[in-house]
């Protein structure tokens, strides 16, 4: 750099900046693109077709000559495989990250730690799999129902997929309490469990909330394995133990099967849209959690 | 009449393998101010965590020898009500993030201590008057405790303290990061309150000692130099080190 002369340096230090930039710049592009793209083509469904239809309509036959887009089985279904793997995965989320931080010895919660990471890295059309040929079969038989592939079904292999999400980020929130506070609770006379009760839950609980949102999040987007053990049944669901059809299922079934630019094609996308919103709102209000846990 | 409400025999303690305190004896008596002074690692901090049990907290400790409390081993008493009855009151004050009126409330709630709402205020403001609080606080006790000066949050710490009606109450260094006015505050507070409960008083400050102390001890690397009447300590020390060290001559050997 030295022998350069003044000039060059200058020269120099433009490029390196605008490489920066360009790279720091790249993914907000790319993230407006999509949104915008998403939005362009939705646009043009929704002006074909009433939007209030759109989202409350309960029939979805888009192949019919007066054909109807209601995406509302669709909401129902992501709605309620989403709830009910919250149910199952956010106690047990909570509660192990409680054991492997505050219970656990060092070598159980790193062993435990790395455990859990690896859980997350199973792909999800294996676990969709996994769940086909082992929890599909035993729900049908436990609940003598006519079919294993229920909302109930998605919601367990869901939450299976959702908890290392929920376990990690909370056991970061529940370890990041200063040490202070726990000595503090226990001087003032608490046991173990009312210090963790008192303390932790309390001042980790905007990380632990975060964590559920972006667990939530996970669980929302989630396409091959809700595909294979959710039932695809495109009607409101009655009952946990009906089949029922997700968002995310509809676009990945159906888009193979449409005609480029048609009016079908163009229903997916706002499928797609809807779909962007909900885990937007979700992830917003998980920014908002982490966010105050910082600034406490 | 004399009473001792906490007599230390013989104790030594341990972390890992190296040897914190040796072989202390002292009586503590009822409604008095113990002060303890001496240079940092001399043990003062420990000593007062062997005391509530705080120490055990930490698996590489271990200990030797005997603490009555009322003539009772602290050692054969169940853990959370010992605490209960010997306080602790830590430098730093670190409320909870909540209001004025839950900090106090929230540990007393938890120990099923307090449940009807009358009883709850009764206990806010009998905890804050006792700490000299109340008056600064009692228009905005829903403010959030974080939001109060460091003065008032050591306070706060104090009313909470007092709030689960303890025997003993240890201080450990209260007023290192206080100004002047909040630190004569605090030791006001302390003079009024040995007339309640038992104190125990660590401290970097040996003016602070002289203050407020009834009694000072002199602690040298984890070993008990001396001990007498505040007033006797410091106008006739009797050991050559203890002398040194409130002088101001100390040098670390």
């Amino acid at each position: 750099m030295y022998y350069f002369g003044k000039n060059m340096r200058k020269i120099l230090y433009i490029i390196i900046e605008s490489i920066i930039f360009f790279c720091g710049i790249l993914s907000i592009i790319f993230v407006i693109l999509i949104f915008g793209f998403l939005f362009k083509e939705s646009f043009v469904f929704l002006k074909n077709y009433n939007i209030v239809k759109f989202l409350f309509g309960r029939f979805w036959y888009p192949t019919l000559e007066t054909a109807l887009f209601g995406i509302l089985p669709f909401i129902c279904g992501s709605v309620l495989v989403s709830v009910g793997a919250c149910i199952i995965a956010v106690p047990i989320g909570i509660m192990t990250a409680l054991f492997i931080s505050e219970v656990a010895s060092k070598n159980i919660r790193n062993i435990l730690k790395s455990l859990i990471e690896l859980m997350a890295a199973i792909p999800s059309i294996v676990i969709g799999f996994i769940g086909m040929a082992t929890i599909v079969p035993i729900v049908k038989n436990v609940f003598s129902i006519p079919t294993g592939l229920t909302a109930f079904t998605g919601s367990l292999m869901l939450a299976f997929m959702a908890i290392p999400t929920i376990v990690t980020i909370s056991e970061d929130a529940i370890h990041s309490v200063p040490w202070q506070y726990r000595e503090g609770a226990l001087a003032l006379g608490a046991t173990k469990w009312q210090m963790m009760k008192i303390v932790i839950l309390k001042i980790a609980m905007p990380g632990i909330m975060g964590a559920i949102m972006l667990g939530i999040g996970r669980v929302v987007g989630e396409t091959m394995a809700v595909i294979m053990i959710t039932g695809n049944a495109a009607h409101i669901p009655t009952s946990i133990f009906d089949p029922v059809r997700t968002l995310t299922a509809t676009i990945a079934t159906e888009m193979g099967e449409t005609v480029k630019g048609g009016i079908h094609y163009k229903s997916l996308f706002a499928i797609g849209f809807v779909l962007f919103i909900i885990t937007f709102i979700v992830n917003f209000i998980a920014d908002i959690f982490l966010k105050k846990n910082k600034n406490l | 009449m004399v009473n001792n409400k906490i007599e230390v025999k013989n104790f030594n303690c341990y972390y890992n393998h190296d040897h914190i305190l040796k072989s202390l004896n002292i009586n503590i008596i009822q409604n008095e101010i113990l002060t303890i002074i001496g240079p940092a690692n001399s043990g003062k901090t420990t000593f007062l965590k062997a005391l509530n049990r705080m120490n055990d907290l930490n698996i590489t400790y271990s200990y030797k020898g005997e603490i009555f409390l009322d003539k009772n081993s602290i050692f054969s008493m169940n853990m959370e009500k010992l605490r209960q009855r010997i306080g602790i009151l830590f430098a730093i004050p670190l409320p909870l993030p909540m209001s004025i009126y839950e900090n106090i409330v929230y540990a007393p709630k938890c120990l099923k201590i307090v449940n009807k709402k009358q009883d709850q205020d009764i206990l806010v403001e009998r905890s804050l008057k006792n700490a000299f609080l109340w008056n600064e606080v009692k228009d905005r006790l829903n403010l959030s405790a974080m939001k109060i000066s460091g003065g008032q949050q050591q306070r706060l710490c104090i009313a909470r303290t007092l709030a689960m009606n303890p025997e003993v109450i240890l201080f450990d260094e209260p007023c290192s990061g206080l100004d002047h006015i909040s630190t004569e505050k605090i030791e006001t507070l302390m003079t009024e309150l040995k007339y309640k409960y038992t104190i125990l008083l660590v401290t970097n400050n040996v003016k602070q000692a002289s203050r407020v102390g009834d009694k000072t001890a002199f602690f040298l690397n984890g070993e008990l130099i001396e001990i007498n009447q505040t007033d006797k300590f410091f106008i006739s020390p009797k050991n050559k080190q203890t002398e040194n060290y409130i002088t101001g001559r100390y040098i670390i050997s």
